[in-house]
């Protein structure tokens, strides 16, 4: 094999020039796809960070139908006091599960006095919900940005956008106006404590008041909630997590319906972003799509010219009694070397290029939000290894076809050929 | 004791709807140990010969036997082997693999085909390349050596292996008159040192000289057979 190798490596060699300019080719391909991966699983691992430890949580648990109409933030489907003792059992025996945070989220009227938007809110416990949702504190830009006191009863955490709209300020007194699961209206002053700043997704716009606050102004008296955000200890195991505890919920029943009666969701099926997520997820695979065809066209095209150009010497090694195994072996060996070493130096260029964007730390930001976007592409490691298997693999399938065919040429016609 | 039989061999190559004979019923034995020599004009059937013996064809009819074995039946890795292991090519054009060098051309039939240890190898080919007159020249590429030195290359290459039978298709051809009849010096010292058999297809009247048998060969039958006492003269 050593000497099949050798050979292989002194023919590709021969054509210094037209295996450099393949060998370039995949490099490039294979770096394309290391650097795309790389920044693309970034730019896709930071938006879904901010998402959710800025609002969503890892998990999400609800009554069920409650997600089915989630834009209305209705207040008559929610899980009562004793389904949240179940609930909290369970996630309490969960090593998984990091912290969780009950919440009531409804839609309200904001006035200044002067003017009037609406405004949707969530209401919570501060200290549950900073450590479920960590990076929610960071976002408030103004006023009390205190992990454990954030929001205190009687003040309200406002979103940029309507605090500059309706020219409000940290210390400002608003009036809430909400309706009732009964359909009462209730008004509530509240003080500014704090100002965050917009986030991409649907909550991101949400101002954030006390639970307490809120079962007041609901008139919520039996300790009945909306949501339970869930954060994981380890973001990798989401899948299993929400497997382990779906199939716990399922066993929750209603007494009269013997159906489930609660629902839960990822991150995912929450928050639009996972759909670019997604998106992201396939762009890297049309990238990889596209190196399989620079791979299998620039192989093939150079071993089919390789055949081509060298059947004189096929019939030269062919009736000297090299068997047609070995002339098999010889030119499959030529394509996979010339795949192998040219997946090494993209994968090679791919991390140089990912260091530097390290290094120069570049930063971005999305339309008026603030939070920066710092790209911190990782070296994917996984794609690394799967990138050179995967052009090794292609360049077996280009190589095999002229391969074959050198092996199987008659010894007495290729001496014949000029 | 014979070392090629043919039996009524012919060969038809097919153009078309056409049929266009080679070789028309040969029938011949040579002995082992033996410098033969196949003249004719060209398109006698020499070359369709040296295919036939070279197991690098199969006859159309008839029968074609080397050391013993009917090469008709082989299959292809069969013959492939079976080549390797007891003939010996030189071509015209020298044949020589230009990215190896001359020391790994004469190598490469050991260890491609023959699969012989690295050991072995060496003195093998260090003896053979003393005796053609390369040593010197063993680590230069074909690029770099006369048509002379690469025919002698061929020749080490082609008894590397210790063939029972050399075949040799217009090994002179390419050769100015003196360098010529230094390989075909060459080639004779070859026979005698190593007992080998070869035959040749030619026009050359150098080779014709030397050869032991002369079988002359026209519209693909063999018309003449002449014995030649006066061989070893350019030794």
């Amino acid at each position: 094999m050593k000497n099949i190798i050798k050979i292989a490596w002194r023919n590709l060699l021969r054509y210094t020039r037209r295996s450099l300019l393949t060998s370039s080719m995949i490099a490039v391909g294979v770096a394309l796809v290391i650097i795309f991966s790389g920044i693309g699983s970034s730019f896709k691992n930071e938006i879904i960070g901010v998402i959710t430890n800025s609002n969503v949580g890892d998990i999400q648990i609800h009554k069920k139908g409650y997600v089915g109409s989630i834009d209305n933030l209705p207040l008559d489907i929610t899980i009562p006091a004793n389904g949240v003792k179940k609930i909290e059992l369970l996630l309490n025996n969960n090593t998984e599960i990091k912290s969780y945070s009950e919440r009531i989220r409804f839609g309200s009227m904001v006035s200044n006095f002067v003017q009037t938007t609406n405004m949707r809110l969530t209401a919570v416990y501060p200290k549950k919900e900073s450590q479920t949702c960590p990076a929610l504190v960071k976002r408030i830009k103004e006023g009390d940005s205190n992990s454990d006191t954030f929001v205190k009863p009687g003040s309200v955490v406002i979103p940029q956008n309507i605090a500059k709209g309706m020219n409000l300020k940290v210390g400002n007194d608003i009036v809430l106006i909400a309706t009732n699961k009964d359909g009462s209206v209730n008004g509530m002053t509240f003080k500014i404590s704090g100002i965050s700043e917009n986030i991409m997704g649907p909550q991101g716009k949400d101002g954030y008041i006390h639970i307490e606050d809120a079962k007041s102004m609901l008139r919520i008296e039996d300790g009945e909630i909306t949501e339970i955000a869930i954060k994981l200890n380890n973001f990798n195991k989401l899948s299993k997590t929400y497997t382990i505890l779906k199939n716990e919920l399922m066993q929750i029943q209603g007494e009269k319906t013997g159906k489930p009666i609660f629902e839960i969701h990822t991150w995912e099926e929450l928050v639009p972003f996972s759909t670019i997520a997604k998106i992201i997820t396939l762009l890297i695979m049309v990238v990889r799509i596209v190196l399989f065809f620079i791979v299998l066209i620039s192989i093939l095209n150079v071993m089919m010219m390789s055949v081509y150009e060298r059947i004189g010497e096929i019939g030269t090694i062919a009736s000297i009694g090299t068997l047609p195994s070995k002339i098999l072996a010889l030119f499959l060996t030529e394509g996979i070397s010339l795949g192998f070493f040219s997946a090494i130096l993209g994968n090679i260029i791919g991390i140089i290029i990912l260091m530097i964007i390290n290094t120069a730390k570049f930063n971005f930001r999305f339309g008026d939000a603030r939070t920066e976007f710092i790209l911190s592409p990782q070296i994917p490691t996984t794609e690394v290894f799967l990138s050179i298997i995967f052009v090794v693999v292609i360049s077996i399938l280009a190589s095999l076809q002229p391969a074959f065919k050198a092996s199987r040429m008659e010894p007495v016609e290729a001496l014949r050929h000029v | 004791m014979e070392l090629v039989i043919l039996e009524n061999a012919k060969k038809f190559y097919i153009n078309g709807e056409i049929s266009i004979p080679a070789l028309r019923g040969i029938n011949l034995s040579i002995e082992s140990k033996r410098f033969i020599s196949f003249v004719g004009p060209s398109g006698s059937g020499k070359t369709t010969l040296l295919n036939l013996v070279g197991c690098l064809d199969k006859p159309t009819e008839g029968k074609v036997f080397v050391a013993g074995t009917e090469i008709n039946r082989m299959d292809r890795k069969t013959s492939a082997k079976f080549r390797g292991d007891n003939i010996g090519f030189i071509f015209q054009n020298f044949n020589l693999i230009p990215i190896l060098t001359v020391y790994e051309n004469v190598e490469y039939p050991l260890i491609m085909v023959q699969n012989i240890p690295a050991e072995k190898r060496k003195q093998r080919i260090l003896d053979l390349l003393e005796k053609v007159g390369m040593t010197d020249q063993k680590d230069k590429y074909p690029a770099q050596l006369s048509g002379g030195q690469k025919q002698r290359v061929a020749v080490a290459r082609a008894l590397v292996t210790e063939p029972k039978l050399v075949l040799a298709d217009e090994p002179t051809a390419n050769l100015d008159h003196d360098t010529a009849y230094k390989v075909i010096g060459l080639m004779h010292n070859m026979k005698k040192e190593f007992n080998t058999t070869f035959i040749f297809a030619t026009h050359d009247p150098k080779i014709v000289g030397e050869a032991e048998v002369i079988y002359t060969m026209e519209d693909g039958l063999i018309t003449k057979i002449q014995e030649n006492k006066k061989t070893g003269e350019v030794c």
